[in-house]
């Protein structure tokens, strides 16, 4: 069973061919970076995955299920298994970092007790402990992405989408930020990183998808950034 | 089901802590909503206990020939009362009436005069009839114009009264017209001055609801505090908008009453106090659930 699959996606907004018959399969436990310019569309296959758009074209499978035929349920469902890490961060303004991570638990059902042991772990994996009752508004640009890490990590996802994660990010925090997702990805979480840093897809040496004009132009085992 | 519960008003209690302002603000626009709704709530009641008291002044009288026997009279009174659209009928004999009119005309010399040299009493004894409802008194006058003993009466003073009968009837007819277009129109600005309040402060939060869906919760789960939070605000805004109208009734109600008794606003307010209770703080949870749903729903999409 595969865990993405992507089957002659085509997606256009206004008119305008944003991605054109793409298709491609991404394995359990898998790390994929998907790399091409800005406005390539790397961000629209992370919208599509989580049903925040649908493909003008093709369709999406996840474990084996199409998910344009999900109900608003098992979309609320498929958004639990997929966590989504961005460039600005998106965490909950009114809620501190605690909150934050106990408020992903609670809409996935977890129970108080699990909510108040796994927290402070969460927080003390992304060093974070001393931040628990911090609002976002408090948090560096790299607190903040670790805090989102935590929260994605909360719901135990089977995939994590990442953004282009480091964007906003100084190189200390950046490689802190990599050094994390592939901590998590060793521990059996597939991983898609959509990026256009070089450097970061050439240090990791993973699986790379290069994107071009809507299509894919190169999708290589342990691949490097050629555009 | 009770732990979503709980969650979803931990969500409402904290929501309201940390965006005071934003819910202060909110609550302060319904109020103001709820003030509009129930001052023409009081307004048309009171208005309606006016044109009633007017009615209820209204009345017919039949005079008799002087020679009518007091019973005879009596008797017609009896037969009058048989009649179905007639409420209540006062008889008032010769000496009575002029007790009356003297009494009334204590300050008029030239007319105690006018009587002293009179030496007799010129007064009729008469029937005051009120009507259950004023828009028979004409059917009662064709009845008593039809009857037997309508050779035995002098006048029948229906003339005098039935134009301003006529005119109360017309203006209740275009009150109740307008007063309830008016309602309605007021209902209608409440409902947008409450919306657009409750719509502008959860625009505000568009970002955490998008947040949220991003993180598979449910609509429900989203939703769930935003809607204890509208009802919450009108149930607020109710208990303000009674503190407000409490007092001023309490202060206005007299002025009004010296000015003019037949507006009876403090009798009307206390003795419906239950239902304006009701009414308003029905409509405030209305209010703030239809708007928190509404506005909510417009950033709710999958």
């Amino acid at each position: 069973m595969s865990l993405v699959y992507f089957k002659n996606i085509s997606k256009s907004y206004n008119g305008n061919l944003i991605l054109d018959n793409i298709s491609f399969v991404i394995e359990p436990g898998e790390f994929v970076s998907l790399v091409g310019r800005s406005g390539v569309g790397k961000t629209t296959i992370l919208r599509l995955l989580i049903r925040e758009e649908k493909p003008t074209k093709g369709r999406i499978f996840f474990e084996d299920k199409d998910i344009s035929k999900f109900s608003p349920r098992e979309v609320f469902i498929l958004r639990r298994k997929i966590g989504m890490i961005f460039q600005d961060f998106k965490l909950l303004e009114n809620k501190d970092a605690f909150e934050n991570i106990a408020f992903a638990m609670e809409v996935s059902g977890y129970s108080e007790e699990s909510i108040y042991r796994d927290v402070p772990e969460l927080l003390k994996l992304v060093g974070l402990e001393k931040r628990a009752n911090n609002f976002p508004y408090q948090l560096s640009a790299g607190e903040k992405q670790r805090l989102v890490i935590a929260r994605v990590l909360a719901q135990r996802p089977e995939l994590i989408l990442a953004d282009e994660p480091t964007g906003n990010l100084d190189p200390i925090n950046k490689w802190e930020i990599i050094k994390l997702l592939s901590k998590i990805n060793e521990l059996g979480t597939a991983i898609i990183l959509a990026t256009h840093d070089k450097e970061i897809v050439n240090t990791l040496n993973k699986r790379v998808i290069s994107l071009e004009n809507g299509k894919i132009v190169r999708d290589e085992k342990e691949g490097k950034y050629i555009i | 089901m009770f732990i979503s519960l709980k969650r979803v008003l931990k969500t409402f209690w904290q929501g309201i802590l940390r965006n005071k302002s934003l819910f202060f603000a909110c609550v302060l626009m319904m109020t103001l909503s709820l003030l509009i709704f129930t001052a023409t709530l009081i307004f048309r009641g009171v208005s309606f206990k006016l044109i009633e008291a007017l009615k209820s002044k209204m009345d017919l009288i039949l005079y008799f020939e002087k020679d009518m026997p007091e019973e005879d009279i009596l008797k017609i009174r009896e037969e009058l009362l048989a009649n179905p659209l007639i409420s209540e009928i006062n008889y008032i004999s010769q000496e009575e009436a002029l007790a009356i009119f003297k009494e009334r005309n204590k300050t008029n010399p030239t007319l105690q005069k006018v009587l002293e040299e009179l030496g007799e009493n010129p007064l009729s004894a008469s029937l005051t009839i009120r009507a259950k409802d004023s828009k028979n008194y004409q059917e009662i006058v064709n009845y008593i114009e039809n009857s037997s003993f309508k050779d035995k009466l002098i006048n029948i003073n229906l003339a005098e009264n039935q134009k301003i009968i006529e005119r109360i009837n017309k203006f209740t007819k275009a009150f109740q017209l307008i007063s309830f277009s008016v309602i309605i129109i007021l209902v209608i600005i409440s409902i947008i001055i409450t919306f657009n309040t409750i719509r502008m402060a959860i625009h505000s939060l568009r970002q955490e609801i998008e947040i949220m869906q991003l993180v598979g919760a449910s609509f429900w789960f989203i939703r769930g505090p935003f809607l204890i939070q509208g009802a919450f605000q009108g149930l607020i805004s109710s208990v303000l908008a009674l503190l407000i109208l409490v007092p001023t009734i309490l202060w206005l109600g007299p002025k009004i009453e010296n000015f003019a008794p037949e507006i009876a606003l403090s009798l009307y307010f206390w003795s419906n106090f239950g239902y304006i209770v009701i009414i308003q703080t029905c409509f405030g949870l209305f209010l703030g659930l239809i708007s928190s749903f509404w506005a909510i729903n417009k950033y709710l999409k999958i």
